[in-house]
């Protein structure tokens, strides 16, 4: 049973303007009545969030106990310390890049985004996001401009047993082209909450490629949710990086929504430890001529678990939709374990769908190759690994960011055959 | 530099090398011919160190020291090499990080200084004319793709580089056809040394006319049953290995 104490007392510290005191207070009401999701809702069936029941979850310190040590970000910035802006390292005018509150309530608010909170869903937890988030990020870029440098949202949290809801809308104006890396991350040693929400529209013609790297701490808990709309003959790449959080799930909504839309959903998945990681994706093709291709690959090791769970739905009128999805997962320990849950739904003419889900382990046959070569058990390992993921990090290349996040990436990569001790 | 004395190996439980004597010095370059399931790929495999075999008897000396204990990566850091039969792909590694990686991980074994990229590719272009082979082949990924007599060229380019003291090579002349197979044998040729020792595994005595062998055993029933020089290949091409029958007791295992 949730007590209801520590949500009010987080809204009633947030200064919000009058016009949107009410409709924070109403979506807050709303999660109270319905709770944190639990095992009886299908989609949250192998993940449970009891844990946050027990835990003195509250609203950060503020101002934040302490600044973060930065690390480089190749591009413009924007670093968040327990949901407040500590650093902003960035030539974009505060138009196109700034805090959320600020763009729809603030002396910098052009227009109230028109779309914003339309696209994220009234499920219980985005409707305590709704009601907690604080400063948040917007991102808008004008029609047919192109951001030369990535725009990089680092999420931090520092304070134990902080709740946190990063929350960021990203407006891509017509033709315009623009990288955004979503970075959230924490102290080691500390338990703590976030969960955010991330809406982006992009209108006709639009591009935007988007990386989403959750490497929280190894006692979090992440729970979030992105949700995409695109207009016609745009494109939505996006890589999203799981690589830490004790609970870590990720839900992409995404909808193509106008005609000759391309979406391309690649991740990589690491369950370490106990960990548990969830993939949700939800994705909608409403017109014709879409294309959604999606490229996942898991690692579970020791007693991890994950879970891949890829929704395509091809509704009546998307003809000549084409959806591919591919999931392939590697179990590096016999008591770690990943359940693949591709599902396709085609109610149009013409369609070009397939789905590929596989779970094994590592190649016997090919870690013996490697090392009649002489290369070491553990290197031959993290080649074999490597290669595994490789797949699915295109991306890197394209947007020039390989150099940056390999090194956060290798260091994720599961190690050895050491094993948890069953107990 | 080899010396198998007595040698009994099982596959689950069932017996497929039945006592194998062997000795093989520095520059020699031993044929192990036989018919289909009689334990040569099975000896090349416990060579290099492959687990999944029960050793039940005798030992194997490499260098003056037991070589059973060592895993597979420290017998080839000692300078030993299987080519295998049937190559690995390994999609997503380039053929250049594997060699790199080899050569390095088998020089900081012998406290040598590792070799960095640049240097790397001047070291690896004399051996890919060798075989036969351009620079492309180094960035594709390890023996994807490869039609046989490439993933054949691309174990004998690895032998090349690592510059192994005792190279197996586990039915290299399979599947390939006559300019390949001249082609596999040049660069073996040409590995050829008073330091190295060269074990051929082989069904046919094809590969014998280009790479021709100090001495050449016979092996049937998980036994070596005769031994001699070059012209007990061309023994067995005109007779085949049913002429063996009646001297040796065969124990035929399914390959």
């Amino acid at each position: 049973m949730i007590t209801p104490t520590a949500y009010r007392e987080a809204l009633s510290r947030i200064d919000a303007p009058g016009k949107f005191a009410a409709a924070r207070q109403s979506a807050l009401e709303k999660f109270l009545q319905a709770g944190l999701p639990d095992s009886h809702l299908e989609d949250w069936r192998y993940i449970s969030l009891e844990h946050l029941e027990r835990m003195p979850l509250h609203a950060p310190a503020d101002p934040p106990l302490a600044l973060p040590a930065l690390e480089d970000y190749p591009g413009a910035v924007l670093a968040y310390l327990d949901d407040r802006l500590v650093w902003r390292d960035t030539t974009l005018p505060a138009t196109m890049l700034g805090t959320l509150a600020d763009a729809i309530g603030g002396a910098a608010a052009t227009s109230t985004p028109v779309a914003f909170g339309s696209l994220a869903g009234n499920a219980s937890l985005t409707q305590l996001n709704a009601a907690l988030w604080r400063e948040g990020a917007c991102l808008r870029v004008p029609a047919g401009e192109r951001l030369r440098q990535p725009v990089f949202l680092r999420f931090a949290a520092a304070e134990a047993d902080a709740m946190l809801y990063p929350r960021v809308f990203v407006h891509m104006a017509v033709g315009s082209d623009a990288i955004l890396v979503e970075h959230f991350v924490g102290d080691p040693d500390i338990e703590y909450w976030q969960n955010p929400v991330t809406e982006i529209v992009l209108e006709a013609g639009a591009r935007l490629t988007h990386l989403r790297i959750i490497e929280d701490s190894k006692l979090a808990t992440h729970t979030g949710l992105t949700a995409v709309h695109q207009a016609s003959d745009s494109s939505y790449r996006a890589l999203n990086l799981t690589l830490g959080g004790q609970v870590a799930r990720h839900e992409l909504n995404l909808v193509l929504g106008e005609s000759g839309a391309e979406a391309r959903l690649d991740g990589v998945f690491i369950a370490a430890g106990r960990s548990r990681t969830e993939q949700h994706l939800r994705i909608t093709h409403q017109a014709p001529r879409g294309n959604s291709r999606t490229l996942y690959r898991g690692l579970a090791d020791a007693r991890g678990r994950g879970v891949f769970d890829g929704r395509v739905e091809v509704r009546p009128h998307a003809d000549a939709s084409d959806a591919q999805q591919s999931s392939r997962n590697l179990l590096l320990s016999p008591h770690a374990e990943i359940d693949a849950k591709p599902q396709l739904e085609i109610y149009a003419d013409d369609v070009r769908c397939s789905h590929a889900a596989t779970v094994g382990s590592l190649d016997e046959d090919a870690l013996f190759y490697l090392s009649s070569r002489g290369i070491d058990a553990d290197t031959a390992r993290r080649l074999l690994l490597e290669a595994f993921i490789d797949e699915a990090l295109g991306l890197l290349d394209d947007t020039g960011l390989r150099d940056w996040l390999m090194p956060r990436l290798r260091a994720s990569l599961p190690r050895g055959q050491a094993m948890e001790p069953l107990s | 530099m080899l010396q198998i004395r007595n040698l009994h190996v099982a596959i689950g439980g069932k017996p497929i090398l039945n006592g194998i004597d062997l000795t093989i010095h520095p520059g020699e370059v031993h044929a192990i011919m036989g018919p289909n399931g009689s334990g040569k790929s099975t000896l090349a495999q416990v060579l290099a160190g492959r687990d999944g075999y029960d050793i039940s008897a005798g030992s194997v000396h490499y260098l003056d020291k037991d070589l059973l204990p060592l895993t597979p990566e420290q017998r080839a850091r000692a300078g030993i090499f299987l080519a295998f039969q049937y190559p690995l792909e390994i999609p997503g590694v380039a053929n250049v990080q594997l060699l790199r990686t080899a050569l390095n991980g088998q020089r900081r074994a012998r406290g040598e200084a590792e070799m960095d990229a640049i240097d790397f590719l001047e070291y690896v272009k004399d051996k890919l004319v060798l075989l036969g082979m351009d620079d492309s082949f180094l960035y594709r990924s390890v023996n994807e793709g490869f039609s046989g007599g490439e993933k054949k060229r691309n174990e004998i380019l690895q032998m090349a580089v690592l510059e192994p003291r005792l190279a197996i090579l586990d039915e290299t002349d399979s599947g390939l056809d006559i300019d390949a197979l001249q082609v596999v044998a040049h660069g073996v040729n040409s590995l050829r040394g008073p330091e190295r020792a060269i074990v051929l595994v082989t069904h046919y005595q094809r590969l014998l006319n280009y790479i021709v062998p100090d001495q050449v055993h016979v092996l049937a029933g998980g036994r070596i049953v005769r031994s001699g020089g070059r012209e007990l290949a061309e023994e067995l091409d005109s007779k085949g290995y049913a002429w063996l029958d009646d001297k040796a007791e065969f124990i035929e295992a399914s390959p």
